[in-house]
């Protein structure tokens, strides 16, 4: 006996099967009637007469579909990759996501979804970060793990990552993660193992059964999920046009509070969220602002990261924070500290040395304690 | 009646003496040329005959056997035109043998019985000794490089059958400089504002003889930067631009007006040159490539990235044998190549480069990334960072330091590594290191950390020691250890491109 659940899955991964399409298709019916309306083996009633009706090759691609996603395949396939389906009436489905304008008909979960009955904050921002926005979100990720905080991201690259690493550094902590792909379908492919951390200590979800692509659509789709989950929601870096931008336009719109964390003028990484600021986002600059904002009390959290590097001169102490504001060259450096370029190679070989700054492609940045898990 | 005449014939870079040997005698009137001529050779029988014509002179009614001895080579070229005709007119009694006694030949002839330059006549000249040459005028400067004997100049055919028999004196042309051959002084690093650590790089380039990869974003000035090498590296030896001057003569480049190429020749092939011509070959008429023009030279390759991977990997061996040998069935050709290669290309393909401003995808960079083999980028002692300079920089009217300041510190750092070990650092051998590079303790330290974290590589290794003498030399250190402080700089010159480059390629 094939159960209901995997109707719904196999119809979730139907070609141009939207949220709207499977909750209409599952609205009043049973999963299995559902598949029947959807794979034309029985009569669509309205409005999927009229939609079939619109959009005649819409029905001739599900019908395909229906060969190609055997619920019964489909089903062992969810198994296979320890994936549960939970719909919306499920006792498991998240509160959060309930009462959601555009809630998802189906999810599919690896973990455990009771994690989501802590607080709840969402760190999320661009793929291609600086190494500060890194180290930030990495602390950010800690700090609020430690208060039991569930951090939310993305598992993506850059910031998301660094989130998430920051989190699962905490003894006991629950992240979760809400993922553009197929649960079992690690994306990047180098964060797999982080993923596996995820769904084994906290919880990963998609609104995509197995096996699905990282197509580009799917993203801002999971941006509304993951903006609907958390209570709060801090953009750590993002250009002008990323990504972690509309997770914010979705945070709001939900009256999510937004946070983002300021960054120099120059910088390309920092422009999406100085405009989130000028736009009335809070500034994020250190962990008891996110606390504050939930309500919680920072001051038990009196420890800090033991730093086990040796403490930099004053004049070295220059050439870090000069590096810590914004990336810089040598050129740059030599002429900030007023030293020749030969004194400053020195210097910075010594900083790189004792690990305060990383060099790439003749770029100083500066490296703080959470440089291991950025 | 039978003549032999001399000429050469090209071959690579080299000329090899040829004997045109003609026969006129009795039967029906034709023309045979033997001695594996290609097809340019055998178009010689017409523009011969028409230029004999056209001079007012008779071309025999007989029978004419031409061979091109030694016969068993293949022969390719117009030069041998003159030759042939030469031959002609003493073999039919035009000309009388005795007077072209001593005497060789080398051009083109056209209809009109004018002689016009071939390419390559200063390798053929030193292919045939001691004997008189006679070249068109255009040639001039070429022949009279390696001549041993006299150069005479002829403008036509008549001419030199008026000379030959006696009827005129040897015309006395006067040596035209081609405008084009006009030596202009390569551009100063004066004009090069700020970038002080790209200027150092040249300087260490030049001083050590050590392949450069610029790497930095459009704009940053990476070409302005390369073609100011040539300024600061030392005239080339005579022996040096012996060799520069045939390889220049042979692929047609004007030489400069005192005929030997004296200025290190800079050569900046454009990205979507082939193989062949990059490296040196082709099938019929072998030709240098662009690395042995650049012989004794800066080779310069302006958007690395954008060559084609299997033209780039044909540059690995002559980088490593600093000649190119090319085969072909029969033919063996070696060409000099010893020359310094700096090459420009952007961190990635928007060019942005800095953390947090490149927009290029992953698979995009680690595509761009393999574009260049780790194997080439091997050979790039010093791989420096440009910056687009800062506005001050720009804007300021203050010169920088001129290419001759640095010059002189360039020939006094050659000079001190040459006398040291016979060799630029760049050729230093890894065995020689620890005599004449050994590390003090803080640099020992600052190499150890990066060797550990992966960040250094044992090749990478050596060629920071190497890098790090040069440095030592430049500022007149003639201890045999490196400091700290050279090391530190040397380190600044092996970027990675942006964030593409795993640590396991590091430096």
């Amino acid at each position: 006996m094939i159960p209901g659940k995997a109707f719904v899955a196999a119809l979730a991964g139907f070609d141009r099967m939207t949220t709207n399409r499977l909750s209409g298709l599952l609205a009043h019916r049973s999963p299995q009637q559902a598949f029947a309306v959807a794979t034309g083996s029985c009569p669509p009633p309205e409005p999927f007469a009229t939609l079939f009706g619109r959009e005649p090759d819409l029905a001739a691609a599900w019908r395909r579909c229906a060969d190609r996603r055997v619920p019964e395949t489909v089903w062992q396939q969810c198994i296979a990759a320890g994936v549960e389906v939970v719909v919306a009436g499920d006792d498991a489905y998240p509160a959060a996501l309930l009462d959601d304008p555009r809630r998802p008909a189906a999810l599919f979960v690896r973990g455990d979804l009771g994690v989501l009955d802590a607080r709840r904050v969402g760190i999320v921002g661009t793929r291609n970060a600086t190494q500060r926005g890194r180290e930030t979100a990495a602390r950010f990720g800690y700090e609020l793990a430690e208060e039991g905080v569930v951090v939310v991201s993305g598992l993506a690259k850059g910031i998301d990552g660094a989130a998430h690493r920051g989190a699962l550094a905490v003894e006991g902590a629950h992240p979760v993660a809400v993922v553009g792909t197929g649960p079992d379908r690690a994306y990047p492919a180098q964060h797999a193992q982080l993923w596996e951390q995820v769904a084994s200590r906290g919880a990963l979800i998609s609104e995509w059964p197995p096996g699905t692509a990282p197509d580009a659509f799917r993203f801002p789709l999971r941006n509304r999920i993951l903006a609907a989950l958390v209570e709060v929601l801090v953009v750590i870096e993002s250009r002008e046009r990323g990504g972690s931008l509309i997770t914010a336009r979705e945070a709001a719109e939900r009256g999510v509070e937004v946070f983002a964390v300021p960054g120099a003028l120059q910088s390309r990484a920092a422009s999406g969220t100085n405009k989130l600021l000028c736009d009335g986002a809070a500034p994020a600059t250190e962990t008891a602002d996110i606390l504050m904002a939930l309500g919680l009390d920072r001051r038990r959290a009196g420890r800090s990261r033991h730093d086990p590097r040796s403490l930099p001169s004053t004049d070295d102490r220059r050439l870090i924070d000069a590096c810590r504001r914004e990336p810089r060259t040598l050129e740059s450096l030599s002429l900030h500290c007023g030293d020749s370029l030969v004194d400053t190679a020195m210097a910075v070989a010594r900083l790189e040395h004792s690990g305060w700054l990383r060099e790439t492609a003749g770029w100083f940045e500066a490296i703080d304690d959470w440089a291991d898990l950025a | 009646m039978y003549a032999s005449v001399p000429s050469a014939v090209l071959f690579c870079a080299e000329g090899h003496l040829i004997h045109v040997e003609v026969q006129v005698s009795a039967g029906l009137p034709g023309f045979s040329l033997v001695g594996l001529p290609d097809m340019s050779i055998r178009e010689s029988r017409d523009r011969a005959r028409a230029a004999v014509v056209s001079s007012g002179l008779p071309w025999p009614k007989h029978k004419i056997t031409v061979n091109l001895a030694p016969s068993g080579d293949r022969k390719a070229g117009s030069g041998l035109d003159l030759a042939i005709a030469v031959g002609v007119l003493a073999a039919s009694g035009v000309i009388s043998p005795e007077a072209i006694e001593g005497l060789a030949f080398i051009g083109e002839l056209g209809l009109d019985g004018s002689l016009r330059p071939v390419n390559g006549v200063a390798p053929m000249v030193g292919a045939i000794g001691e004997r008189d040459v006679v070249v068109p005028i255009a040639s001039a400067t070429e022949a009279h490089v390696v001549a041993l004997g006299k150069v005479r100049l002829v403008a036509n055919l008549g001419e030199l059958v008026d000379a030959l028999s006696g009827d005129a004196p040897w015309p006395d042309h006067d040596v035209v400089v081609r405008p084009d051959a006009v030596r202009r002084p390569p551009p100063d690093l004066a004009d090069v504002q700020g970038q002080p650590i790209a200027r150092h790089a040249l300087e260490i380039a030049a001083a050590g003889g050590h392949h450069t990869l610029f790497i930095g974003p459009p704009g940053a000035g990476k070409t302005m930067l390369a073609s100011r090498l040539p300024g600061l590296l030392p005239p080339l030896e005579r022996e040096r631009a012996l060799e520069v001057t045939m390889v220049h003569s042979a692929s047609g480049i004007p030489l400069p007006p005192g005929g030997l190429v004296c200025d290190a020749p800079f050569r900046a092939p454009h990205h979507t040159s082939s193989q062949i011509s990059l490296v040196g070959g082709g099938t019929q008429v072998i030709r240098p490539g662009e690395v042995s023009i650049a012989h004794g030279g800066v080779l310069f390759m302006d958007e690395l990235a954008e060559f084609a991977p299997s033209v780039l990997d044909g540059l690995r061996q002559p980088l490593e044998s600093r000649m190119v040998q090319v085969n072909r069935a029969g033919i063996r050709a070696l060409l000099p190549a010893d020359f310094l290669l700096v090459a420009a290309m952007n961190p990635c393909p928007c060019g942005g480069g800095a953390p947090g401003a490149c927009v290029c995808g992953d698979a995009i960079l680690h595509r761009y990334a393999r574009r260049v083999s780790g194997p080439l980028l091997d050979r790039f002692d010093l791989r420096v960072p440009v910056h687009r300079p800062a506005v001050d920089d720009l804007l300021t009217n203050e010169p920088g330091e001129s290419s001759m300041v640095v010059a002189a510190r360039v020939l006094a750092a050659r000079q001190l590594a040459v006398e040291r070990q016979g060799v630029l650092n760049s050729a230093l051998a890894v065995a020689r290191l620890d005599d004449v590079a050994r590390l003090d303790l803080g640099s020992t330290a600052l190499l150890r950390h990066e060797l550990e974290h992966d960040r250094l590589s044992g090749r990478g290794y050596h060629r920071i020691r190497r890098v790090a003498r040069t440095i030592a030399d430049l500022r007149g250190h003639l201890e045999s250890g490196v400091d700290e402080r050279d090391v530190a700089l040397a380190l600044r010159f092996r970027a990675t491109f942006a964030r593409s480059m795993p640590t396991g390629r590091a430096a």
